[in-house]
């Protein structure tokens, strides 16, 4: 169960809006936040708070990408697979990312830390190749500038803006 | 050409490289000042009429006239009335909103509030793509500045005029930077696009109510024009068919990415070369798409031409965002426009038969000519099924047609090249489809 | 008044032909009308235009309107040039369905939808034959749906006609649309049964085999089934079937279009209510005194039986499920033999609703199921519609999504699957309530004087209550097309006349051009029929049974036994008879104790005409000949090797034929001929006389009601009700009450189980929690059921459900009050409690 300041966070975002229906993205990301990707539960429960069925919630939950509906790591790897990354040869960088972290893309490690999704485009073109991890954008890339990144994400020293 | 001498940043004035201009430094730059000459002293319509006579296009790709948008609001019509900037930007190789957002803040928020007086809205709903999270809170953090200074709320300046500002954010997916998808997005509905015939969302948009989606740029542009006037911002272009000035975005081969903004019909070649400092060392042009993905490749042989929308029309292109992804010689083509394609079919809302079954017939069949295991039929099939996802429900399937188009209509030779068992001269990079994360209803993954 | 621009029309050229239409008619509409079927598949004129399959492409060529165009998406206009064959848009198409056909797993041949496929068709009228798309194909996982809709989403095309259905039209928040691109799923959230009651219909809006009819999956192709049109039995509206049937059985029914009536829809009780024509225990042989015989003898047996009685001592009980052929022949029985009315209605008070309900019916103030979805006030009184009626319910819906507002005043927790606002109120303080809002309604209004003065004092109400009267008083004032609802189930006999006399004076105010309808809802498929013929009631005819002053009875498609709250009396009453014959499909104990049997045949089999709620004169055509199901005469795999002229069980007859040719025996008089008789049966349907029914059917009702400006109102006594003490109320549910549906096989075993209902007031007092199981002491033993507890009902009532599944009829008797502290809850470990206390299924 989401814990009493969560379901009271969202009760209050819910508070006097016209419409809780607009609120169905921000509650689906405090709940993934907090369950750590949106499990069934956590839908059940957003729903619920909604005024939604579990079925009109998942009917949005299934069609944006950055709902986890799946279990994902602490750190989600989103590595940028668009036109000005794969020009700058990101599919080298997503080897590299996929054997340093023993995973395949979509996949997630034993230790629960990473999980690598390859997205479109995240707006770094002129970084590339880029990729993004917890709000923060990283590029250009290099198989070098992946370890450190990976280094410090894992000595849990990188400032965190709001994970999706 | 390099630049006029006397060229002034109108929207990167406040640029700083490092951090956003702060609140106080937008003040003391002249920021708020078009808002307080306007907000009870000037009437709305004064300030559609002078958007309009500043002949000011939509940045957000389709470069629709801003003032005759506005104008599309009924003076009878219902309120509440609702303003959605659309900064989603989702849009392979454009970054500029995410610059922009960055670099001045204010400047954007002027420019909404602005907009919200003209067509006399209440609401306002700032909708950001999740990866612009950083941004997400700037806009929020400096909305509460803005606030405390009045210049939101209800009785803006004393006035009876009241205007709420809050940021909606996405999860993703290109299809809600679609003016009416986003509309679905916002009110909780799944993002399909809707297009009801003679509807505008001038006059039903968000909660059936009139809603004006501009980019963000667009906006931002606003503050300016009411302060200096419709013939000032008219001149900033380089050209007679250009209004103001652009955010160019470079990407890809060239020695200097990055967002510049530089009068409207700047030629491309000067963007490349005089501003995003050239191809890198080695590479020599080959083609660029002018105005991101959903733009046509083109090819050396317009690189002299000014970067605006009537002139890259008349040459059958489309500027679409203005971000320029430059491609060099040793890039295949045919490899990018899989690359691109595959954004397409992964991105598509799955609402219309030609883009949710026919973009992955149509990468299936790139896929194959890149392998060398197509032959001239194919192309030719190809080149039917590209034309006809103009008969898509929405933009988003012919945007998909437009590298592939570019890609026949000029490099149709590096295409032909690899028929018959000859396969990728480039030997393009592995191109094994990722798999993604696809989330599925329960019982129902494939 | 000037006409407005949507009404003007346009003329326009499609493919070198003229038309003329109202502007903003879909062009594929209008090449409809001129008999051009361009491709579709999202398209649906219920559903409205989404432009999403893109298959209706045709070319505009001249006009304001140009080129490559979805047909579905451009409204007509003046002066538009259309070509459907244009090769750009030929083309165009083609490649649609070469698309869409990329991932279909082409298994037309084990398909249920093989046959009749839209998406067949179109793959072939499009001439795609040779595939050229060589990549994988896409795979679906598919879900369980239920009982009643098969899934197998990798033949989908998306053309997003379900989930358009199920959500806007139906209300249904359990299936939609997940995911997103070419994996696009259509399902639910889990896998499940689909909780709208109108679900089905997503069968026959799908245009592939993805979403099939579960029940009658692998049996027949569409080209195997004996089809025809016919009309549902399971209420009074009257919805259009028609009627698939193989191997002597009904296979499946589909919606008909009836445009007035049920548009393209039916309700899950309408599709499934089936199947009671081909039950084991179904009587099939005619028989006197328990022994099989043949028609002749058992007629003959019948008429010589009746001789000796005394005319003023034969009774005759109709049902209201019986056509209007049996309907006229069981009249003119009683009367051309001077027996005593017949009788209808299970009970007084249900007569006399339907009688003032018919009595306020007339052509001019009537509301078809479509004028529902055209009102802007709605009122519903003293009606459940998704119990009594349910595609009612989905007019209302309809209704409300244009805008209509509509208020529902009822003692039940009445769910809709639309916005409403509900009133509640005791079933005996309804007519005071509509009384305060017809005031309201009315008020300053000279011609409505007598009718006011002829209402009953309202009840005591809350100050919000009466508020919220006067308020919905003056909406129904001011409406454009005010429409009234009236059930007859539960309302006092006084209630459906108030309602009739307020929508009549609603429809005759100041503004000429306004309009008001009234919609009864009637007992049963021919109701009106009945309620127009009188008669006595049933509670009357067995005091007089067992009075002795009726000593021969002779039912008529009606089930007494099963539907009677007392059957022990009742059967008791029926030992004393001399004679009981009786005439029917449907088993039932009353058979056991009949002298003689005379199987008659079902709607499928005999078709005949009904009346619906709004004097709608329908028929339903007969399908097949009746006779024992193919798959129940095998031997070992075969058919029997019985050289007969017939098929076994073929013995049933149309009861109409029964009775007239027992009149015939009895030595009736002369017969004006078949239609002549029938329409003379009924003088309050003076619309009769023009004949059988047309396809859609035709209103036959006077077309004004004779003193029907006020109504004469018989105050009626309010029952009293101790405090603590509730009224047990037998009440409707969607599935597995009515007679003829309660019986079907199919929904029998899927329908939810029977719950019974108290308002959360009472609940609280005695302690009871919502899904609790309950012993409820009834006069006749307890019954246990599991209690639903409802914020929004009346207080000091019980519900308890006419299903056969539960023991209501220990009620053993009318107006039956149970103190609420002895209802008590029964722990888990109680459940599987004796026999006397579980559910008791149906054979
Ligand atoms: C598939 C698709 C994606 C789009 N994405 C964006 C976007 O990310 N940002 C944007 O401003 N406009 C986007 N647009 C254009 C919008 O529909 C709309 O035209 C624009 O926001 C209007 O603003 P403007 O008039 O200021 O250009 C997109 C259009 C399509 C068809
Ligand atoms: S072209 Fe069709 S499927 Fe593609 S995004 Fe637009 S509506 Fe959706
Ligand atoms: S029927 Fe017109 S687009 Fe589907």
């Amino acid at each position: 169960m989401p814990d009493d300041d969560l379901r009271r966070t969202i009760l209050n975002m819910l508070q006097g809006v016209e419409h809780p229906r607009e609120k169905a993205v921000d509650v689906m990301y405090l709940l993934q936040r907090q369950y750590g990707y949106l499990c069934d539960e956590a839908l059940v429960v957003g729903a619920e708070l909604l005024g939604m069925t579990p079925l009109e919630l998942e009917e949005l939950a299934t069609f944006y990408d950055f709902i986890y509906r799946r279990p994902v790591g602490k750190y989600v790897i989103h590595v940028c697979d668009g036109v000005v990354c794969w020009m700058h040869h990101e599919d080298d960088i997503f080897r590299h990312l996929c054997a340093r972290l023993g995973v395949r893309p979509g996949e997630t490690t034993a230790d629960g830390l990473f999980t690598v999704l390859p997205t479109v485009c995240i707006g770094d073109c002129d970084k590339a190749p880029a990729m993004l991890v917890n709000g923060r954008f990283y590029g250009p890339l290099t198989p070098g500038r992946v370890d450190e990144i990976l280094e410090t994400l894992r000595s849990g020293d990188e400032e965190r803006v709001l994970c999706p | 050409m390099p630049l006029k001498p006397d060229f002034e940043p109108v929207l990167f004035k406040n640029r700083r490289g490092d951090r956003p201009a702060t609140f106080d430094e937008y003040r003391q730059g002249g920021g708020y000042e078009a808002l307080l000459a306007t907000v009870g002293k000037k009437s709305p319509e004064e300030v559609v009429r002078m958007v309009t006579a500043a002949g000011l296009t939509g940045r957000g790709g389709a470069g629709f006239p801003t003032g005759r948008k506005w104008a599309g609001v009924p003076a009878s019509a219902p309120y509440p009335r609702y303003v959605q900037p659309n900064t989603d930007e989702m849009e392979p190789g454009t970054f500029k909103d995410r610059i922009l957002v960055n670099a001045d803040p204010h400047l954007v928020i002027e420019g909404i509030i602005l907009c919200a007086y003209a067509v006399k809205a209440q609401r306002g709903i700032f909708f950001i793509r999740p990866s612009y999270e950083s941004d997400a809170q700037l806009i929020e953090r400096e909305l509460a500045v803005a606030r405390a200074a009045g210049f939101l709320g209800s009785g803006i300046l004393g006035s009876d005029f009241s205007f709420e500002l809050s940021v909606h954010r996405s999860a993703g997916r290109y299809i809600c930077g679609e003016a009416t998808a986003q509309v679905n997005a916002i009110q909780g509905l799944r993002p399909n696009p809707v297009k009801a015939p003679g509807a505008h969302l001038t006059e039903a948009g968000l909660w059936g109510r009139p809603t004006v989606v501009n980019n963000v740029e667009t906006l931002a542009s606003v503050p300016h024009i009411l302060t200096r006037g419709p013939e000032w911002y008219k001149s900033l272009a380089a050209t007679p068919t250009g209004d103001g000035t652009k955010l160019y975005c470079v990407s890809g081969k060239v020695a200097r990415p990055g967002c510049y903004e530089l009068p409207m019909g700047t030629r491309l070649s000067d963007i490349i070369y005089e501003h995003a400092g050239g191809m890198l060392p080695g590479g020599t042009f080959k083609a660029c798409l002018p105005g991101g993905a959903s733009t046509a490749f083109m090819p050396e042989t317009l690189f002299d031409i000014p970067m605006d929308f009537p002139s890259l029309k008349a040459v059958g292109h489309h500027l679409g965002t203005a971000s320029m992804i430059v491609f060099d010689k040793n890039t295949c083509l045919l490899a990018a426009t899989i690359n691109i394609i595959r954004f397409f079919v992964r991105e598509s809302c799955g609402w219309c038969t030609p883009c949710r079954e026919g973009l992955p017939v149509i990468l299936d069949i790139l896929e194959r000519i890149e392998a060398g295991e197509a032959g001239e039929a194919d192309v030719a099939w190809l080149e039917t099924m590209t034309r006809q996802l103009h008969h898509a429900y929405c933009a988003f399937a012919p945007g998909a047609a437009a590298p592939i188009e570019g890609l026949l209509r000029h490099f149709r030779d590096e295409v032909m090249d690899h028929l018959d068992g000859r396969g990728c001269p480039f030997g393009a990079p592995e191109l094994a489809d990722k798999p993604g994360a696809w989330h599925l209803p329960k019982g129902g993954r494939p | 008044m000037s006409r407005k621009p949507e009404e003007a029309s346009c003329r326009l050229t499609i493919d070198g032909r003229e038309i003329v239409v109202a502007a903003d008619t879909p062009v594929i509409d209008a090449a409809e009308r001129l008999g051009i079927m361009i491709p579709r598949f999202c398209y649906h004129p219920a559903l409205g235009a989404v432009g999403a399959c893109r298959m209706c492409a045709v070319k505009f060529l001249d006009g304001p309107v140009k080129g490559l165009q979805m047909s579905c998406m451009v409204g007509a206009r003046d002066g538009m040039v259309v070509s459907t064959t244009n090769p750009e848009a030929v083309d165009f198409r083609r490649q649609v369905v070469e698309w869409l056909m990329a991932n279909h797993p082409h298994d037309c041949p084990v398909c249920d939808e093989g046959g009749h496929c839209l998406l067949q068709d179109e793959t072939i009228s499009g001439g795609h034959a040779l595939r050229r798309y060589r990549g994988p194909k896409r795979t679906y996982r598919d879900q369980d749906l239920g009982p009643f809709v098969a899934h197998e989403m990798n033949r989908c095309i998306h053309c997003y006609r379900c989930a358009r259905f199920y959500q806007e039209v139906a209300g249904g928040r359990d299936y939609g649309v997940l995911s997103i691109a070419r994996r696009t799923y259509f399902g639910r959230y889990e896998g499940g049964r689909l909780e709208s009651p109108f679900a089905g219909n997503i069968i026959d809006l799908c245009p592939t085999g993805t979403l099939t009819d579960k029940p009658s999956r692998y049996r027949a192709r569409r080209w195997d089934l004996e089809r025809g049109p016919s009309v549902c039995l399971h209420c009074s509206l009257g919805c259009g079937l028609t009627v698939g049937a193989r191997y002597r059985e009904v296979m499946k029914l589909e919606a008909r279009l009836n445009p007035e009536v049920n548009g393209h829809f039916i309700c899950d009780r309408g599709r499934y209510g089936f199947g009671y024509e081909s039950r084991p225990d179904r009587p099939r042989q005619p028989r006197v005194d328990g022994r099989e015989t043949i028609a002749g003898a058992a007629l003959a047996a019948l008429a010589e039986g009746l001789k000796p009685f005394e005319a003023g001592k034969v009774a005759m009980v109709g049902g209201t499920r019986s056509n209007l052929e049996t309907l006229a022949a069981l009249l003119g029985l009683c009367r051309d033999q001077g027996w005593r009315p017949p009788v209808f209605f299970r009970d007084a008070r249900l007569a006399g609703a339907a009688e003032s309900a018919a009595a306020a019916l007339s052509g001019d103030l009537v509301a078809s199921l479509a004028d529902v979805g055209r009102a802007d006030v709605i009122l519903v009184v003293c009606a459940d519609p998704l119990a009594e009626a349910p595609m009612l319910a989905l007019s209302l819906r309809r209704a409300a999504r244009r805008g209509a507002a509509v208020l529902v005043l009822d003692h039940r927790p009445c769910d809709l699957p639309c916005e409403a606002e509900r009133l509640t109120f005791a079933p005996q303080e309804l007519a005071g309530c509509l009384s305060r809002l017809a005031h309201a309604a009315l008020r300053g209004r000279k011609e409505a004087a007598a009718y006011l003065s002829s209402l009953p004092l309202p009840p005591d109400l809350l100050p919000e209550t009466a508020l919220a009267l006067d308020t919905w008083g003056k909406r129904l004032a001011e409406a454009r097309f005010p429409l009234v609802v009236c059930g007859t189930d539960q309302a006092e006999p006084t209630l459906p006349a108030l309602a009739g006399g307020l929508a009549r004076l609603l429809a005759g105010s100041h503004d000429q051009d306004r309009r008001a309808g009234f919609l009864p809802l009637l007992p049963g498929p021919n109701g009106l029929a009945a309620a127009l013929a009188g008669g006595g009631d049933l509670e009357a005819l067995l005091a007089d049974i067992e009075d002795g002053r009726a000593t021969a009875l002779l039912v008529v498609e009606s089930d007494l036994l099963s539907r009677t709250p007392e059957p022990e009396r009742w059967l008791a009453a029926l030992r004393k008879l001399k004679l009981l014959a009786v005439c029917d499909h449907l088993p039932s104990p009353l058979l056991e104790a009949a002298h003689v049997v005379l199987p008659s045949r079902t709607v499928f089999e005999a078709g005949g005409h009904f009346v619906n709620q709004e004097g709608r004169l329908q028929r339903a055509m007969p399908v097949f000949s009746p006779g024992l199901p193919m798959g129940r005469t095998l031997r070992e795999g075969h058919p029997p090797r019985l050289f007969m002229s017939c098929a076994p069980g073929s013995e049933p007859r149309p009861a109409a034929d029964w009775l007239k040719d027992l009149a015939g025996l009895l030595g009736a008089g002369g017969r004006a001929g078949d239609w002549a008789d029938l329409a003379a049966a009924f003088p309050g349907l003076p619309g009769l006389a023009a004949g059988p029914a047309p396809e859609n059917g035709r209103r036959c009702l006077p077309e004004t009601a004779p003193g029907a400006d006020a109504p004469s109102v018989a105050k009626t006594g309010s029952p009293d009700v101790p405090p603590d003490h509730l009224q047990v109320l037998l009440v409707e549910r969607t599935f597995g009450t009515e007679e003829l549906s309660c019986r079907a096989p199919l929904l029998a075993a899927s329908a939810p189980e029977p719950w019974v209902d108290l308002a959360a007031a009472d609940a609280g007092k005695a302690g009871l929690a919502h899904g609790a199981w309950l012993l409820v002491p009834l006069p006749g033993g307890p019954l246990r059921a599991r209690l639903r507890v409802h914020q929004d009902m009346a207080p000091g009532l019980l519900l308890l459900p006419r299903d056969p599944r539960l023991l209501w009829q220990r009620l053993a008797g009318t107006g039956v009050l149970v103190e609420l502290l002895r209802l008590h809850a029964i722990t888990a470990e109680e459940e599987p409690a004796g026999e006397d206390t579980t559910l008791e299924a149906e054979p």
